[in-house]
């Protein structure tokens, strides 16, 4: 279980966001709805361990994330966290199994990635370069990317920001039926898709205090 | 790692090629400079070393050592052979080697001497020629290979290249093993032969006038300014022949001459006390007075590369000049690679691999890519060394290619660690940001 607790995180331009307090049961899928720079990536970044916050707590199974150091939430991120990015963060001169097998380099064991391509409909593209895939074959090596270490938590910011709906739809299928069971929460901003996540939490009125659940 | 490694060099394959030749230029320049500057040294003062003293007229100590060493350069002159007699009576003296260069066959020079001067040779075929016999040759490996001689052959030497020849041939009794040094490229015969070719040719009348001049202890430029003044094209070392002690054509060894003589003392003091005592010397034969020099070869040899250190120094500058311009060249390459790889670096930073693990990643690229290129250096260096050995032995030196100096290997490991040093300090730049500010 996730939960956030009094988060704060100020910006350079001394801008500051607060969070009203939040809890993601395991197993199930969040959708995370609101306007741009309402702090929706932000929060998946604070969970990921990549930002910091100023004050608060996250914690994840009872453990808060912010009290660790950068090396343990390196590790956490790499052992139980599947991050799938808008912009896709794949390298593009490598192919699409290279992409994957980047993650041997923290000694993930990648031997799952030829069943979860098969079941993403990417396997008979593998040993492509990535510069030669779609925008949605790319969102999918991603997914791929991200669920291959096997993550008890998956966290998606805009998956399908760069997607047209039809594709940024099928991808959000895929991405629900192949995370059956862990947790999910992925940020966008097209209400459309909502009805495939087990819960849709509006940030927009999840900043400035309160509890979504 | 490293399989992961090499596959993220091969997608920046410019920027890797480029670093890679920028090193092999700097490291193989760096190294092969030092090499051949260091071998030519080594080579030339060695050769030198093999013996004690030598005795010549006067004039240029360098010219005298150059030519009865290495067999460039004209002799300087002549001497007579009565001093080869009264040296071997020396108590102080080992052994005594007359050395006389006239004549050519086909450009190749033709030396008079006895079979002591070869001891150190071996023959690849025949045997060597007898000293109490006259007309016998040992071919250096490059006179047999270029004019196809064999044992038992006959050639036939003139005073200069394309002249009238002798008419006595000489028979090849003996062909020496290549030894990549001067050695393969001159005909060696006994002293005798060179003094009666002269008689035999019918030429004598021609060489007068250098042979008096030579035999008066001159220089052999006095003696060619003489010749051509005279109308007479060639100049011969002989200045015994011709002359009036001569009976049917046969010499007498007391009045022929010979260009120098090698002397092997008993010890190194002996030696110096041979040299004050010849140096500056005349030395009277009947009415002839000649005015000889006296050297240590390996002393004269030593000058000579001292003389030439400023050209040493020269070649070691441009080389540290090339290597600071390589510093800065690798650094910038590899400052721009690293900017470029910091997105990628980036990217694997916000998957979670871990700083230490992309350092690691960074460095293996870039030590493979050091080791790749001093290898390569390496390797150039020692084919251009190939290339270079018949040029450095023409300066009488071998080029021995399997000769490594110890800091050919530091240069090498100094490139080395330039080609990593850069990464090392972006990486450790890098590891202090926030993975995500990257």
């Amino acid at each position: 279980m996730i939960e956030i607790k009094n988060l704060s995180k100020k910006f350079q331009n001394e801008r500051a966001i607060n969070y009203k307090d939040m809890r993601f049961e395991d197993g199930k899928s969040y959708m995370l709805l609101g306007a741009s720079g309402c702090g929706k990536s932000t929060l998946l970044n604070m969970i990921a361990g990549i930002l910091s916050a100023d004050s608060g707590e996250i914690l994840i199974d009872g453990v808060d994330m912010l009290k660790k150091t950068q090396k343990e939430k390196d590790k956490f991120r790499i052992e139980k966290i599947g991050y799938i990015f808008q912009d896709f963060k794949l390298i593009t001169e490598m192919t699409v199994m290279d992409n994957i097998n980047i993650l041997r380099l923290e000694g993930v064991n990648t031997s799952a990635a030829d069943d979860i391509l098969r079941r993403l409909e990417m396997y008979e593209k593998k040993n492509k370069k990535i510069k030669h895939l779609s925008g949605g074959e790319r969102q999918r090596v991603a997914i791929a990317r991200a669920i291959v270490k096997m993550p008890d938590i998956i966290l998606a910011d805009e998956p399908t920001g760069n997607l047209n709906f039809e594709i940024g739809e099928a991808v959000i299928r895929q991405l629900i039926e192949i995370s059956k069971g862990k947790t999910l929460i992925a940020v966008t901003h097209d209400d459309r898709l909502g009805k495939y996540f087990d819960c849709t939490i509006d940030m927009n009125s999840m900043i400035g205090g309160g509890e979504n659940a | 790692m490293l399989k992961f490694a090499l596959k993220n060099m091969a997608i920046k394959k410019v920027q890797v090629i480029l670093i890679i030749i920028s090193i092999v230029l700097s490291a193989g320049v760096g190294v092969l400079a030092f090499n051949v500057s260091e071998q030519v040294s080594e080579g030339l003062t060695n050769n030198a070393g093999y013996y004690s003293a030598i005795i010549g007229p006067s004039g240029s100590a360098t010219q005298l050592a150059m030519n009865t060493m290495y067999f460039t350069d004209e002799p300087v002159g002549t001497i007579p052979y009565s001093l080869v007699s009264e040296l071997s009576q020396d108590s102080r003296v080992k052994e005594v080697i007359p050395f006389a260069m006239a004549d050519n066959y086909n450009g190749f020079s033709v030396v008079g001497t006895t079979p002591a001067f070869l001891s150190a040779k071996t023959l690849a075929k025949g045997r060597m020629f007898t000293e109490g016999e006259a007309f016998e040759a040992v071919v250096g490996s490059t006179v047999a290979e270029l004019n196809k001689l064999e044992i038992g052959d006959e050639l036939y030497t003139s005073h200069s290249v394309g002249g009238d020849k002798h008419a006595h041939p000489l028979k090849v009794v003996g062909i020496l093993e290549e030894s990549h040094s001067g050695f393969d490229k001159v005909v060696f015969t006994q002293i005798k032969t060179i003094w009666q070719a002269h008689d035999h040719s019918g030429e004598h009348d021609e060489a007068n006038i250098g042979v008096d001049l030579l035999s008066a202890g001159h220089t052999t430029e006095e003696a060619t300014e003489q010749a051509t003044e005279d109308g007479h094209g060639h100049v011969t070392e002989d200045g015994g022949h011709g002359d009036e002690e001569h009976e049917d054509g046969e010499h007498s060894h007391t009045s022929n001459t010979v260009c120098a003589i090698l002397v092997k003392t008993l010890n190194p003091t002996y030696a110096m006390s041979i040299v004050n005592e010849y140096n500056g010397k005349v030395y009277m034969h009947g009415e002839d007075s000649y005015s000889l020099q006296a050297i240590e070869p390996m002393d004269t040899m030593r000058g000579v590369l001292e003389e030439t250190d400023n050209t040493k120094y020269i070649v070691f500058v441009l080389c540290a000049i090339i290597l600071i311009m390589n510093i800065i060249i690798i650094s910038i390459i590899t400052l721009l690679n690293m900017y470029h790889s910091a997105k990628e670096i980036s990217l694997m930073r916000l998957i979670g691999i871990s700083m230490k693990k992309i350092n690691m990643l960074y460095l293996i690229q870039n030590s493979l890519i050091g080791l790749v290129s001093t290898a390569l250096a390496f390797g150039i260096s020692r084919a251009c060394l190939v290339l270079m050995s018949d040029y450095v032995e023409s300066m009488g030196a071998v080029l021995n290619l399997s000769k490594v100096y110890p800091l050919e290997w530091v240069i090498l490991f100094a490139v080395f660690l330039i080609s990593v040093i850069p990464t090392v300090i972006c990486t450790v730049s890098m590891s202090k940001k926030d993975g995500i500010n990257n």
